[in-house]
């Protein structure tokens, strides 16, 4: 047995797909490509891949991660190459690599996520959009309301923010009446809570739309030190 | 102009499963087409999750787009979240494939399955801005044609005012030749208007216009006369080589968890049981086998092309294949090794058929189901069910021994000719089973007998057809015999709502005057009738009163001489044996299957120029 770890994409209309729908897309592409891939035991037995942090319905991700069980050892380029073949367009395996053992799981290595955000708007609201971002990322306190199983609860989403960038102003390709910007955020994902984006956006008070929200990173922070999903697989030698 | 789908893309995540609306999953076909390409939308009036679960359209999908200069895209009604969505945004609905707006294709296809989604249809018509009847469209070339397919056409009366023609019967061999005089109509502007191209068509067997009939009413309600205006005379479509009949080579995978989320292999169509309250078993007449060699050889590629989990072998009744067990042991000896798990739908109530789900069901946690359909032998011979209680206490023991402890058992109230002694047998029966499974397992808890009964509905071209349906208060009176009665441990009784049931029986044989009723019902709100929480039965109802049309009218018995609303629909099984066939019931007689005994003279072979076609020698 030898695990492997695969970085992807979600990437177009896929982006509605919910979490459930994109495992059994992809261990449906598994059983296509014929790898020899560990299954589950039981009486529905499927291909075994294990996942990252779920990404919420609605966001695009060029970061996302699982991880996959083979019977023998083989070279990652060509399992990629065989998933890719049988993948949906807009799911792509973009690296591929041998994870060292013992293998640390997505869900216990991740704890950091980042998402771009872009915004189309009138270029009036443009100053008053930059107002509220500064607003956001200069309070101590951000307290929205969040339904959970027991109902409503209040909770202060500042300690899950941790950086807000902004990346550029541009206009709008499809209509030239209103401005694109595009700016990013990380923080928390996992145990500590998760950095919402649309609880970010709904913060700005200025009319505008989302459109569109990308997760662009996963990764670990621990004492100043970053390790990304794809940095526990096998080095391979370099050629000089 | 912005297209429908380019106006609600970027706002989807505000409905149910977006899923549903985005298409793109694997094996879907996309093709480019050119502007003198015949473009068909094929539209199940229900939603995603139920209309990718059917074969039909499958096949008719892969069919069409074999076809070099046609294109089939595919449309399910809209869950009304997503209705809500497009009409805010002022979006047309479109095709899952292109994103086409469906007002741009030449042709919009129905599949029409169940008389509760016909509401569906006008939605469906409605959201791509294409108005409703026939008659509104008129004869020019604005609108697509408006076509419909499907077990509903073999009395699609209550609907005709809304379609331009229908297909009757098996489409496989039919539609291409149709679609062919679309395209040439379509690429000629000067080979008339849409009325010349319906005279042509109607033609050619399996075609009905109902425009070309005019029906004349009596002061009781009663059909005076079907006046044919032109001379057709529609008959079913039938495939006469079945096993080389066109079946897909591709297979959508969708996304979504569907309802049959599975490949189905067509294995035979009909079935010869001669079930008399059945209307598949008489539509689908006569019986023919695919080979087991074109099967395997069918499913190794579609489940090597897809990767799914699981495969069915289906058909009215696959027990009845007549090479059933050599093919469940290629299929088992195939794809068991592969992860991939075999199923065979409709099981025989017999111990054969419990030998055959030992083979291929491994977990014996999940449930068998049987289907009795009728609580004595007496009335399961009235309805041809040839299946004593000596056959199922057989099946359910060896299913008990094989280690199952979770029976399903299906029964029918308001069956003709049905009394409170076979009422009480639903309950015996059940009783008897569930007896027999304390006796094997005495100390289990998993013990499980789960009845369901649904409520008889005369369906057209079968014998019963002139039969009545019992009331709504006989419905309520019945299923409440039954749940004093099917109390306690290890008992389940789950019962079909009596108000849809009679619904059902009101479409079921409905004449054209119902028409007037589903628009109005949909106008105050009806859609997606069949799902419970949507279904407004006060709302049909008030459409009923304010058309001046009763439901007991339709639901009430007929008289053998009556002009049916279908009578001029030619299924190939002749009405003097369905007369037959019901007077035989009276007398409790069987009438026997034409697999194994002697033909019954149904006429089906004789009228539609088929004959019945086994892979191999018939079995026990």
């Amino acid at each position: 047995m030898a695990e492997f770890r695969m970085e992807f994409m979600k990437t177009g209309n896929l982006k509605y797909l919910s979490h459930l729908e994109l495992i059994r897309a992809l261990e449906r592409a598994a059983r296509r490509s014929r790898l020899p891939m560990e299954h589950s035991e039981g009486y529905h037995p499927h291909p075994k891949l294990s996942f990252g942090p779920a990404l919420a319905l609605g966001i695009a991700s060029t970061s996302e991660y699982f991880d996959v069980g083979l019977g023998r050892e083989m070279e990652p380029a060509s399992i990629q190459n065989s998933l890719n073949q049988v993948l949906p367009e807009s799911l792509r395996i973009t690296a591929a690599g041998r994870l060292n053992e013992p293998v640390i799981p997505l869900n216990a290595l991740i704890n950091r996520a980042a998402y771009r955000i872009e915004l189309t708007m009138v270029p009036q609201s443009l100053p008053g959009v930059k107002a509220d971002l500064a607003a956001i990322i200069s309070k101590q306190e951000l307290v929205v309301s969040r339904n959970t199983k027991t109902g409503q609860k209040m909770v202060n989403i500042r300690p899950l923010l941790h950086n807000l960038t902004m990346v550029e102003t541009s206009e709008d390709p499809g209509d030239r009446a209103h401005v694109l910007f595009v700016f990013d955020i990380s923080g928390e994902i996992g145990n500590n809570g998760n950095l919402r984006p649309d609880e970010i956006t709904g913060l700005i008070k200025q009319p505008l739309t989302v459109s569109g929200i990308t997760r662009i990173g996963l990764w670990r922070e621990e004492r100043g030190m970053i390790i990304k999903p794809m940095d526990l697989c096998v080095q391979r030698p370099k050629i000089q | 102009m912005t297209s429908g789908w380019e106006k609600i893309r970027n706002q989807l995540d505000q409905v149910s499963k977006p899923g549903r609306y985005i298409g793109e999953e694997f094996n879907t076909r996309i093709k480019e087409g050119s502007d003198t390409d015949l473009r068909v939308a094929l539209a199940f009036p229900d939603l995603y999750e139920i209309g990718l679960s059917h074969l039909g359209l499958r096949i008719l999908y892969e069919l069409i787009n074999s076809q070099p200069e046609m294109v089939a895209e595919r449309v399910y009604a809209p869950w009304p979240d997503f209705q809500e969505l497009l009409r805010h945004s002022g979006a047309v609905l479109y095709s899952l494939e292109s994103k086409r707006d469906l007002n741009r294709f030449d042709v919009i296809g129905f599949s029409l399955q169940y008389e509760l989604s016909y509401t569906n249809v006008l939605t469906i018509l409605d959201l791509a801005g294409i108005p409703l009847s026939s008659r509104e469209r008129g004869s020019s070339r604005e609108y697509p044609l408006i076509i419909g397919g499907g077990p509903c056409t073999f009395n699609p009366e209550p609907v005709a005012e809304f379609f331009d023609f229908f297909i009757i019967g098996e489409a496989e061999d039919v539609l291409i030749p149709v679609l062919e005089k679309v395209h040439t109509w379509k690429n000629d502007l000067n080979a008339g208007d849409k009325d010349s191209l319906l005279l042509e068509l109607a033609q050619m067997p399996g075609v009905y216009v109902p425009s070309h009939f005019e029906v004349g009413y009596h002061p009781n309600g009663k059909i005076a006369r079907i006046e044919n205006k032109t001379g057709d005379r529609p008959i079913r479509a039938v495939v006469r080589d079945f096993d080389h009949a066109f079946f897909p080579q591709q297979w959508i995978v969708p996304y979504l968890d569907i309802a049959h989320d599975r490949v189905a292999y067509e294995i035979q169509r009909g079935c010869t049981r001669g079930c008399r309250f059945c209307q598949a078993g008489m539509i689908y007449r006569p019986v023919r086998e695919r080979t087991p060699e074109r099967v395997m050889k069918g499913l190794e590629s579609l489940i090597a092309g897809t990767g799914y989990e699981e495969l069915s072998l289906t058909s009215l009744s696959s027990a009845d294949y007549s090479r059933i067990s050599e093919l469940l042991e290629s299929a088992c000896g195939c794809f068991t090794p592969q992860k991939v798990n075999v199923s065979l739908p409709s099981l025989r109530v017999d111990s054969f058929s419990v030998d055959l789900a030992k083979r291929f069901q491994s977990n014996r946690k999940a449930s068998l189901t049987f289907a009795p359909e009728a609580g004595t032998d007496r009335l399961r011979r009235v309805i041809n069910k040839g299946v004593t209680e000596d056959d199922l206490m057989q099946a359910t023991n060896a299913a008990f021994r094989a280690g199952w402890q979770k029976l399903k058992l299906y029964f029918m109230i308001g069956l003709p000719t049905e009394t409170e002694e076979d009422l009480a047998g639903i309950a015996n029966l059940a009783g008897e089973v569930l007896r027999l499974g304390r006796q094997i397992y005495p100390r289990s808890g998993g013990l499980r007998v789960t009845v369901s009964v649904s409520t008889f509905v005369p369906k057209p071209h079968t014998p019963f057809q002139w039969r009545p349906q019992i009331s709504l208060t006989e419905i309520e009176q019945k299923q409440n015999y039954l749940k004093e009665r099917l109390r306690g441990r290890f008992l389940e009784f789950n019962w079909h709502d009596p108000q849809t049931s009679r619904l059902e029986g009101v479409f079921s044989r409905g004449d054209r005057r119902l028409s007037t009723v589903i628009r109005r019902a949909w106008e105050g709100g009806a859609q997606f009738d069949g799902w419970s929480e949507q279904f407004r039965y006060q709302v049909w109802m008030n459409a009923m009163d304010a058309a001046g049309l009763n439901p007991d009218f339709y639901t009430g018995s007929r008289e053998y001489d009556e002009i049916l609303p279908w009578s001029h629909l030619e299924s190939g099984v002749d009405p003097e044996f369905l007369k037959l066939e019901d007077t035989r019931a009276t007398a409790g007689l069987p009438t026997q299957d034409c697999r194994q005994y002697s033909c019954s003279a149904c006429g089906v072979c004789s009228r539609l120029g088929v004959s019945k076609d086994l892979a191999g020698e018939i079995h026990g």
